[in-house]
């Protein structure tokens, strides 16, 4: 294993790939990319693999357009022999209450000013894009046709060839045991296949970021929350955007191949790295799914899985520098949308890394918010 | 207690079920080396004569009537844990008979040599097939008659076939795949998502080397076999191509439900209430 680096980056989903990516792509010699399994193993892999850029904050929705316009061109730019599979195919957001409602049209109104072309739908309009969507119960809907689906295994592994295409080392099932700071710098890190010097460390361990965290013995902000999702057997297509709704606290699409995926949140699930499956899951999910979409009751249940939100108190990552720790940088806390994200964090901490002027201006995703209480809450959350 | 703790019998276990000498002479005769109190009977049920007699308490073990029993096996391909075999001295001056349930495949052929086996799997001496019994009736446990030298009627307990057996696994191997049988690259591993032969040999050559890695680029194991079928087979082309012996190979992740259910038949389950806790 090589012994000195100019970056490590610690985390092998689409963060860390697209981290690495970037930075070599600007021209960064001798970047190592450390993942304790495989490539896309924890929660890229594990994720429902929507790209959405309906949000409620200016922050999340420029960080996702940016994304979602890089994954219109990634297989060309990328040059991927193969296909991140991305299909625009919509997202089908539904509100339930008049609150949600009016939370909804400020929302649109954020992303038409930001270049996203969401619109307000009345339940009738709905009903034109999903005709069996059972409305009762809901007040509205919005739609943007420009969000949609990916494999997050292609993705993740497109960054990498192209990465490693460009000089960086990946070293899979390396799993980061320590950190060595040295009068508040960072020295090296320490694996399970030996040591590695190196002036800067990527935290972009997604679940277990935090984990990495306590190796520079920083208390991240951060906690890790199950989320499970299950998937259909394949079955002719009948539902082309994924449908979402905050109050149900679910979404569900038909991918590709006809089946169907779909997963919600828990708030009170147990915050301990757990990511089995629980029989729960699947009473809440059929309860709620074949309520609002009935003809899935016939849709038979293939798989069913679970993988790690990496939460933050205001739901937006937290992008930069650590202020103590000099080399030090943190691209976590993603609250359930890395994915999406992942073309907008490689480059933007590249830029941080570089000291080059950020193409969004990210500053208020600084660690240094929650220091200063200086939060905006992201609504829009399953 | 040896018997407790590795599943086989000692010689003084044997002698307890073994037929008397007196009685091994006058003709076949089962032998039922069944040591264990538990709720089961078909060897009573499958005797037409009546020779193991009906439980009082189904846990007991089976009784047999040495002068009632002619040796006829019927009971032998019944039996669920495989203890019950049909012996034979007077087959030949030097040769007896053993009937003994075989639950492997390939079968031997009649005539053929095969290695007598002791009740450890150990090799005694080879021994010769002389009959092969699978009737419908014997529901896939067929039984073999094999013909061993007689002083060696309580050690053979089963066979192994040689060559037979080297070629089945040999023609497992990916090298010889193309050669000896139907199997081509253009073969279908993945049943459930139309995965080849040659697209997993692909995968592993990109570098990716364990189960999970190649199930979640290429579909491998996410259909509704759950990669009860091709699982095995991914993991000998990943043995084959990295040299790693497949115990060192970590199998993929199996995940919930075994069998598919309508999502509708959960959620109308929760509506009942019948196992909401």
């Amino acid at each position: 294993m090589i012994k000195t680096a100019e970056v490590v980056i610690i985390g092998g989903g689409i963060s860390g790939s697209s981290i690495a990516y970037n930075l070599a792509k600007k021209g960064v010699k001798n970047i190592v990319l450390l993942e304790k399994a495989y490539l896309s193993s924890g929660a890229t892999g594990r994720c429902g693999a929507g790209i959405r850029q309906q949000w409620g904050t200016e922050m999340n929705c420029r960080i996702a357009k940016l994304s979602c316009d890089f994954f219109e061109r990634a297989n060309e730019e990328l040059d991927y022999e193969e296909d991140i599979e991305f299909k625009q195919e919509g997202y089908l957001l539904l509100s339930s209450t008049d609150k949600e409602h009016q939370q909804f049209i400020k929302n649109v109104e954020l992303q038409n000013s930001l270049g996203i072309p969401s619109k307000l739908l009345t339940l009738e309009e709905a009903k034109e894009i999903v005709p069996f969507l059972n409305t009762e119960g809901l007040v509205s809907a919005t739609y943007c046709e420009k969000d949609g689906h990916l494999n997050p295994f292609h993705a993740t592994q497109a960054y990498a060839n192209a990465a490693e295409r460009l000089g960086v080392k990946i070293y899979k099932f390396t799993e980061v045991t320590g950190i060595l700071i040295e009068q508040g710098k960072i020295r090296g890190v320490k694996t399970t296949k030996g040591n590695i010097a190196t002036n800067i460390v990527v935290n972009a361990a997604g679940g277990y970021a935090q984990l990495i965290g306590k190796m520079v013995k920083l208390d991240l902000p951060l906690y890790s929350e199950r989320h499970q999702i299950l998937v259909t057997e394949p079955m002719e297509t009948i539902l082309k955007p994924m449908v979402m709704s905050f109050s149900l606290n679910m979404y569900c699409q038909q991918v590709p191949h006809g089946g169907v995926i779909m997963g919600r949140g828990d708030e009170n699930e147990p915050r301990d790295f757990r990511i089995t499956s629980s029989w729960q899951f699947l009473d809440e999910m059929t309860t709620t799914v074949t309520k609002l979409l009935p003809p899935l009751k016939n849709a038979r249940l293939l798989r069913q899985w679970g993988g790690l939100y990496n939460m933050t108190p205001d739901r937006q990552p937290i992008y930069g520098a650590v202020d103590e720790i000099e080399g030090f940088y943190l691209a976590v806390g993603y609250s359930g949308h890395g994915l999406m994200f992942g073309p907008a964090t490689g480059l933007l901490m590249a830029e941080i890394i570089l000291q080059e002027e950020c193409t969004i201006p990210i500053d208020m995703l600084h660690l240094n918010r929650f220091r200063k209480g200086e939060l905006i809450f992201e609504p829009s959350v399953v | 207690m040896v018997l407790k703790c590795t599943g086989i019998p000692t010689n003084e276990d044997l002698e307890r079920v073994f037929p008397s000498k007196e009685r091994l002479e006058k003709g076949p005769i089962v032998v039922v080396e069944c040591f264990q109190r538990i709720p089961c009977n078909p060897c009573h049920t499958a005797c037409s004569k009546n020779a193991i007699k009906e439980f009082d308490d189904i846990n007991n073990l089976p009784v047999v009537e040495e002068d009632v029993c002619n040796g006829c096996g019927l009971c032998v391909s019944k039996c669920p844990g495989l203890a019950i075999m049909v012996v034979d001295m007077t087959y030949s001056e030097k040769e007896a008979i053993l009937k003994i349930p075989y639950e492997f495949l390939p079968l031997p052929e009649e005539g053929e040599l095969v290695l007598g086996l002791d009740r450890e799997g150990k090799a005694v001496d080879k021994v010769r097939v002389v009959k092969v019994l699978n009737t419908k009736a014997m529901d896939k446990t067929p039984v073999l008659f094999i013909a061993v030298k007689k002083e060696d009627i309580k050690r053979v307990r089963n066979i192994k076939l040689q060559e037979k057996e080297k070629k089945f696994q040999t023609a497992c191997c990916s090298d010889l795949i193309e050669k000896n049988s139907k199997l081509s690259k253009d073969t279908v591993i993945c049943r459930c998502s139309d995965v080849t032969l040659e697209q997993i040999r692909g995968l592993i050559k990109k570098g990716y080397t364990t189960f999970d890695e190649i199930k979640r680029i290429s579909r491998v194991g996410m259909g509704p076999c759950q990669s009860r079928n091709c699982g095995q087979l991914v993991l000998r082309e990943i043995s084959q191509m990295t040299g790693t012996p497949i115990s060192k190979l970590m199998l993929g992740t199996y995940r919930p439900t075994t069998k598919s259910i309508k999502l509708g038949e959960i959620a109308e389950a929760v509506d009942g209430g019948e196992h909401n806790d």
